[in-house]
C-alpha cells in the first residue's frame, strides 16, 4: 500500500465513517483530553483504558473495518516496541531485575527501567488510538473550522487547506503521467525509469506552479479579498456526549492519581 | 442610440508574456440579456478574450467597456465588476479549492458579505439547480470532472450575477446533463434576464441556445450575427476548420446531392428539420410512395 493511497483511504474513511456526521468538537475534545491523560500518565493503566475505549469507539461506532484499523496500527507498534525494548534493556538504575551473562560481557537490567519501558510502549499507543480516533472519524474540512474557531493564525489554516485541496489533483496528475509514461515505456530499463521520474518530477513541480497562479485567478473571480471566509455550520455537540466525555477523562484522573505511588 | 450596451470591446489586443499575440484587434459589443456563444477551434482564443470580461487580462491595447464606462484595473471596482460579472473556468480543478462542495459554493456569496442564513440558503438552491445536493458535504476530489464542473458552476450561480461567462460550458458532461444545464441556463436567461456568455466548440448547441454568434479564429472575429445568418455561409464555415451543425450538414447534402428542393436557409435544428420534412412530404412523391407500399400490402 503506497503512501498516498494511504492517505486516500484515510481521508475516504473521514468522510464516510458512521461518526462523520456528529459534532466534531466533541470528536476533538475527546480526542485531545484522552490524549494528553494518556501520554501524562505515570503508569500502563490510564493509557490502556484509552486504547481500549477509543478502538472500541472506532470499530462498533464509527465503523471503521477492523482489518484496515489494525493495518494502520501494525508499522508504528513495531517501531514503538523496539524502541520501547531498547529503553526496558538500557535505562534504569536502583534495583535490578536481572543480569544478562554472556562469556564476554555482562550487562545489568534494571527493574525501573523496564517499567519505564512498558509505560512508554503504551503511552504511545494510547496517544496512537487518540490520533487515529481524530483522523479517521473528522474529515479535514471540519478540522480546518475547529482550527479557526481556536483561533490559530489564519496563514497557517489558509495554506493547510490549500495543500489539503490541491495534494489530491496532484495525486491524480502523478498517476496520470505515471501511466503515460508507463504506457509509452518509459519505466522498461531502469536507466529510462531514471530519466522518466526525473522527468516527471520536474514537470509536476511546474504544474504546482502554475495551478497556484490559475486557481489564484479563479478565487479572484469570485471576489477573494485576502481573506478565505469558511461557512461555519457544524453540528453543534450534544449536551450528553459532552457529559460522558468529562465523567470518562475525571476517571482517568482519579485512576492516575490513585496509581501514583502503586506504580 | 438610446440601446445601451452591456459590454463594448473596442480593437483589443492581448500578448501573452511569451509574445503570443492570442488577441488581435477584437471588437464587439453585447447587449443585456443576450445569450452570446464564441465559437472557435482550439488555440482561437476564445478563453483569452473571455478573461478580459471580467477583468482578470487587461488588454495590451484597445479598450474594455462595461455599461459603457471603461474598466479599471484597481482592486475596488475589480471586486465590484466581478460581483456583477460570474465566470465558470475551463477547468474545474482551478475554481474548486475548500475541502468540502459545500464550503466551496459558499466561498462566493461569504464574499460578498451575504449573511450567513443567506449564505446558506444560496448554496442550498445553487446545489440543487445543478443537481448536486447529495454531494454537498464531499470533498472535490471524490466527484468525477462531470460532478466538479456542475460544482463549479453552482459556486458562481450562489453569487447570484447579473453576466455568466461559461468558458466550455459542456465539456466532460454526458449527453444528458448537458442539455440540463443548457435548459437551466436558458430558464435562467428568460426569467431573470442573466446575460450569458459561453464560449464552446460544440457547434451543434449553438443554434438551440444562441441569439448571437461569434467566430473566432486566430485571435480574430471572423464572423458575426445570428446562428442562422452564419450557417447559411457554407463556405466560410469550412475555411476556418469549423463545421455547421449536423442537421444542417445532412440538408445540405440533401440539397447538392440529391437535388431536394429547399428553397429557403437551411434548417439548424431538429425542430426545424421536422417542420422541413413534413412539407416536403406533404408536396411531393414520398406520399406516393407510402400509398405504393400499402397497396402492396393490401395484395
Ligand atoms: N498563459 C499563456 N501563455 C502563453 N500563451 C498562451 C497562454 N494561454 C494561452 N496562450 C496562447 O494563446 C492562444 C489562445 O489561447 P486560448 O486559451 O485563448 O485558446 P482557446 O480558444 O480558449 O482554446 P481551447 O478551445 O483549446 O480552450 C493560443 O495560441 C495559446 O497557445
Ligand atoms: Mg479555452
Amino acid at each position: 500500500m503506497s503512501f498516498g493511497n494511504l492517505c486516500a483511504q484515510i481521508d475516504r474513511c473521514a468522510y464516510t465513517n458512521a461518526l462523520a456526521k456528529s459534532s466534531p468538537a466533541t470528536k476533538v475534545f475527546f480526542a485531545l483530553s484522552a490524549l494528553i491523560l494518556s501520554v501524562s500518565s505515570p503508569s500502563p493503566l490510564v493509557p490502556i483504558i484509552v486504547f481500549l475505549t477509543t478502538t472500541t469507539l472506532l470499530l462498533r461506532f464509527a465503523k471503521i473495518p477492523a482489518h484496515f484499523y489494525s493495518s494502520l496500527l501494525v508499522y508504528p507498534t513495531i517501531i514503538v516496541a523496539i524502541s520501547c525494548f531498547i529503553i526496558a534493556l538500557f535505562f534504569g538504575y536502583g534495583e535490578p531485575l536481572t543480569e544478562i551473562v554472556l562469556p564476554w560481557f555482562r550487562w545489568t537490567v534494571f527493574k525501573s527501567g523496564v517499567m519505564m519501558g512498558v509505560t512508554t510502549f503504551f503511552r504511545v499507543e494510547g496517544a496512537l488510538s487518540c490520533l487515529y480516533f481524530l483522523v479517521l472519524t473528522t474529515s479535514m474540512g471540519d478540522i480546518f473550522i475547529i482550527l479557526r474557531r481556536a483561533h490559530i493564525p489564519k496563514i497557517l489554516i489558509e495554506m493547510s487547506l490549500l495543500i489539503y485541496r490541491y495534494m489530491f489533483v496532484f495525486m491524480e496528475v502523478a498517476a496520470q503521467m505515471y501511466t503515460a509514461q508507463k504506457l509509452r515505456l518509459g519505466h522498461s530499463s531502469w536507466q529510462k525509469r531514471i530519466r522518466s521520474t526525473a522527468l516527471l518530477a520536474g514537470n509536476l513541480f511546474i504544474r504546482t506552479l502554475e495551478q497556484g497562479e490559475r486557481t489564484f485567478i479563479a478565487m479572484n473571480a469570485r471576489g477573494y479579498d485576502g481573506n478565505i471566509r469558511n461557512l461555519d455550520d457544524l453540528p453543534r455537540p450534544r449536551r450528553v456526549s459532552l457529559m460522558g466525555i468529562v465523567f470518562f477523562d475525571v476517571i482517568l484522573v482519579f485512576v492516575t492519581l490513585s496509581t501514583i505511588n502503586l506504580w | 442610440m438610446v440601446i445601451r450596451m452591456l459590454f463594448r470591446l473596442e480593437n483589443v489586443s492581448y500578448r501573452y508574456s511569451d509574445g503570443t499575440l492570442a488577441l488581435d484587434g477584437i471588437s464587439l459589443s453585447l447587449a443585456k440579456g443576450e445569450r452570446m456563444i464564441l465559437l472557435g477551434t482550439n488555440g482561437s482564443g476564445k478563453t483569452t478574450l473571455l478573461l478580459h470580461l471580467n477583468g482578470i487580462l487587461k488588454p495590451t491595447s484597445g479598450k474594455v467597456y462595461f455599461e459603457d464606462k471603461p474598466l479599471e484595473y484597481t482592486s475596488k471596482s475589480l471586486l465590484d465588476l466581478r460581483r456583477r460579472v460570474g465566470f465558470v473556468f475551463q477547468d474545474p480543478n482551478d475554481q474548486l479549492f475548500a475541502p468540502t462542495v459545500k464550503q466551496d459554493v459558499a466561498f462566493g456569496p461569504l464574499n460578498l458579505g451575504q449573511p450567513i442564513d443567506k449564505v446558506k440558503k444560496s448554496v442550498n438552491e445553487a446545489l440543487k439547480i445543478v443537481g448536486m445536493s447529495e454531494y454537498a458535504d464531499k470533498p472535490p476530489h471524490f466527484l468525477s470532472l462531470g460532478q466538479k464542473k456542475r460544482v463549479a458552476l453552482a459556486g458562481v450561480l450562489a453569487m447570484r450575477p447579473e453576466v455568466l461567462v461559461m468558458d466550455e460550458p459542456t465539456s466532460n458532461l454526458d449527453p444528458r446533463a448537458a442539455s440540463k444545464i443548457l435548459h437551466l441556463l436558458l430558464q435562467l436567461n428568460q426569467e431573470f434576464g442573466l446575460t450569458l456568455i459561453l464560449a464552446t466548440h460544440d457547434v451543434d448547441m449553438v443554434p438551440l441556445f444562441a441569439t448571437k454568434l461569434h467566430i473566432m479564429s486566430k485571435g480574430k472575429i471572423v464572423l458575426e450575427g445570428s446562428p442562422e445568418e452564419i450557417f447559411s455561409n457554407t463556405e466560410l464555415i469550412r475555411s476556418i476548420d469549423l463545421r455547421s451543425p449536423r442537421i444542417t450538414h445532412l440538408f445540405e447534402i440533401l440539397r447538392r446531392k440529391n437535388h431536394l428542393l429547399i428553397n429557403k436557409r437551411l434548417p439548424l435544428t431538429i425542430g426545424e428539420a421536422r417542420r422541413e420534412i413534413l412539407e416536403l412530404i406533404n408536396f411531393g412523391d414520398i406520399i406516393k410512395l407510402k400509398r405504393t407500399t400499402k397497396e402492396g400490402n393490401y395484395a
